[in-house]
């Protein structure tokens, strides 16, 4: 399989992600519009820098998020990681003192987790969601462990600063994740891991018939969302000046809804970066006019489902019209 | 009420929400309440009485608009900072906030009281809070633990204690007065704590596990009434008629199993009376009184007449304030009765 095979930017399928995009912009466009209607402080600096740094943590694990599923892949245990490795980070630096070091345990913390995903997954070819629902358990059991299911007050300012600080309503976070964005954007369109990653969607045996070598692209791509969940748990201890034992609680299932919404196929082979930043800009801006609003909980939910449940359709309506 | 006539009634109040924010004189009370989830009868009950709170001092205050809405984070953290983030934002006059975890709250205090908002830590108390809103949750598990032993009946008895999340601070409170209140007799073993992470699906895991896995099990204890209802239904369809069962809340359904049922003891808080006293407390911070800086909110143990002689027989603290059936029930449902708008008048 040549590149131009595998190449997002040369499929058929672009079509239909080009329409997607359309479609939540649209959609982001008359959901703030909406909210602003119905609330003014919607447009507020402070309101729009409480949404951006609410879905930072979000952008990240839903960029690691992309990857895998552009494998055909699935992690469940990103939200359980954030928890581990934020532990990890956190005990490392009250017993060092030393940001530096709190910050290179949290990352490897969440790399080896992720190289246990990666090795079960790439390595054994065991079933993703099994591997990854494994995990999740062990994550949140080790972070409780580590944690003595209680939370740790943080007080280093260093490690504090990506997620406390704020210039102006901005929150700091925010220029990290574009330049995060940027530099995975390189590495998936520009790299020959990148062209790997969607050889390995496409068509895992014929990827390794080529010489891909998928399985070994599989194990990093892990350890690349491991190493994202442990940046996401430097930004979340920072935003609430403690580490967390509960932290990250489900925060796969938003990662997985964000990446699906920004058009990135279950199935693998197909999808964006840039659709994955839409569907998590989206899903912020839902959250956010909702609680601004008032809106009652059991709407909330029904709300997103529905949008969800749209999006979905309207992708399976596109490709059923391609096929015909 | 069913869940559409709630969500008419909330897009109700989200519609006077809309229209009322721009105001900002001292005629308006406006209270948010964020809780950590919204799965449990209790937070069913908890939300009708903040509800219909709202609605009464609304109509007795002619002076005073008074408006509420409630959020609920799901179990998630993240969620509720965020809920928390954008309510301090809108400005409130007070927030209620049950945390998932007090510590990771302390920044938000800050910004909210900045903000001249009135922050309320619900069940965990918080130094940096203006006011927390306790439950006396150690001398509540502890007087479960007292009306066991004395109900127990002197003989060996085992009994499985399902605790909440761990490090949860309420939960941990309930557990170790549970215990304290256990250890006062020699009877009794503790044959399993389990956290059921305050979730009815768990609970009726750890229930069929227990039965199975300790066969003389004589009881079991939970930090939630939530956990009964499962283990209750376990029991039954076990044929464990002769199991005890001994829960914490004041969930009516619960209550009306004392009479001729197993359930031997209950804590009252009820969800009903916690919602209206929110409002009452929220006044009264309105009007300038000076609340107690920890307000316990009174939480009498429940038992029916019969229990309660039987415990004074065998020894039961005659100091401990207990409550009938009958009189729980009428507590437990009607909350206007001690904290509505004539309590204040």
């Amino acid at each position: 399989m040549s590149d131009a095979a595998v190449s997002p930017r040369r499929t058929f399928a672009l079509d239909g992600l080009m329409l997607r995009y359309a479609v939540l912009v649209g959609l982001i466009v008359i959901a703030s519009v909406g909210f602003s209607l119905a609330n003014s402080n919607f447009y507020s600096i402070t309101n729009v820098g409480i949404l951006l740094r609410s879905i930072s943590v979000l952008f990240l694990v839903s960029m690691g998020m992309t990857f895998i599923m552009l494998t055909g892949g699935i992690d469940l245990s990103v939200g359980s990681n954030v928890a581990f490795s934020g532990g990890v980070g956190v005990v490392a630096l009250t017993t060092t003192g030393s940001a530096t070091i709190g910050f290179i345990c949290a990352l490897l913390a969440g790399m080896a987790i992720g190289w246990v995903n990666g090795v079960f997954i790439g390595r054994l070819r065991l079933s993703a969601f099994m591997v990854t629902l494994a995990t999740f358990a062990l994550a949140r059991g080790l972070a409780l462990v580590i944690y003595d299911a209680d939370s740790i007050n943080v007080d280093n300012a260093a490690f504090l600063w990506l997620g406390g600080t704020s210039w102006n309503n901005l929150p700091v976070v925010i220029p990290f994740v574009a330049l995060m964005f940027i530099a995975l954007s390189v590495l998936l369109y520009r790299t020959t891991f990148g062209r790997n990653v969607y050889a390995a969607g496409s068509n895992f045996n014929t990827a390794f018939v080529l010489g891909r070598r998928p399985e070994r692209s599989v194990v990093w791509i892990y350890v690349l969302s491991g190493a994202l969940a442990g940046l996401s748990a430097i930004v979340t201890v920072g935003r609430v000046s403690s580490g967390q034992p509960w932290a990250g609680l489900f925060l796969e299932f938003d990662a997985i809804t964000a990446v699906i919404l920004g058009g990135t196929a279950l199935s693998g082979g197909r999808g964006r970066l840039l659709g994955t930043i839409l569907g998590v800009l989206l899903y912020g801006i839902i959250i956010n006019g909702l609680v601004l609003t008032g809106t009652n909980p059991y709407l909330q939910s029904l709300i997103k489902g529905m949008i969800l449940l749209g999006v979905v359709l309207l992708d399976t309506y596109t490709q059923r019209g391609k096929s015909v | 009420m069913t869940i559409l006539k709630k969500m008419t009634a909330t897009l109700a109040v989200a519609g006077g929400l809309m229209g009322t924010t721009a105001l900002a004189d001292e005629g308006t009370l406006d209270i948010v309440f964020i809780n950590d989830g919204h799965v449990a009868p209790y937070h069913v009950a908890w939300l009708s009485g903040f509800e219909d709170a709202i609605a009464a001092y609304d109509e007795a205050f002619s002076d005073l608009e008074v408006t509420g809405r409630w959020l609920s984070a799901e179990g998630s953290l993240e969620k509720m900072i965020q809920q928390a983030e954008v309510t301090i934002n809108e400005k409130p006059d007070v927030m209620f906030v049950n945390a998932i975890n007090v510590d990771a709250f302390e920044p938000l205090v800050a910004k909210a009281q900045a903000e001249g908002i009135t922050w309320i830590a619900v069940h965990s108390p918080m130094e940096s809070a203006d006011y927390s809103f306790t439950l006396g949750d150690v001398t509540n598990g502890r007087n479960q633990g007292l009306a066991m032993c004395a109900l127990s009946g002197g003989e060996p008895f085992q009994v499985g204690v399902m605790l909440g999340q761990a490090g949860n601070p309420s939960g941990e409170a309930r557990r170790q007065g549970i215990l304290e209140g256990i250890s006062s007799c020699d009877n009794i073993e503790v044959v399993a704590e389990q956290p059921a992470d305050w979730d009815t699906v768990k609970a009726q895991s750890i229930a069929e596990n227990w039965l199975t896995q300790f066969p003389d099990l004589d009881a079991i204890s939970g930090v939630t009434d939530g956990y009964m209802y499962p283990a209750i239904a376990v029991a039954q369809n076990s044929g464990r008629d002769d199991l005890q069962f001994y829960g914490y809340d004041g969930d009516v359904p619960i209550i009306q199993q004392m009479e001729g049922g197993n359930v031997m003891a209950d804590i009252l808080l009820s969800g009903t009376r916690e919602g209206w006293n929110f409002v009452q407390m929220a006044y009264r911070i309105h009007k300038g009184e000076e609340l107690d800086k920890v307000y316990d909110f009174f939480t009498p143990l429940v038992l029916s007449e019969a229990n309660h002689e039987k415990a004074l027989a065998n020894g039961f603290p005659e100091d401990i304030e207990v409550f009938y059936v009958d009189r729980a029930l009428e507590v437990a449902t009607k909350g206007y009765l001690e904290f509505g708008p004539d309590s204040v008048q």
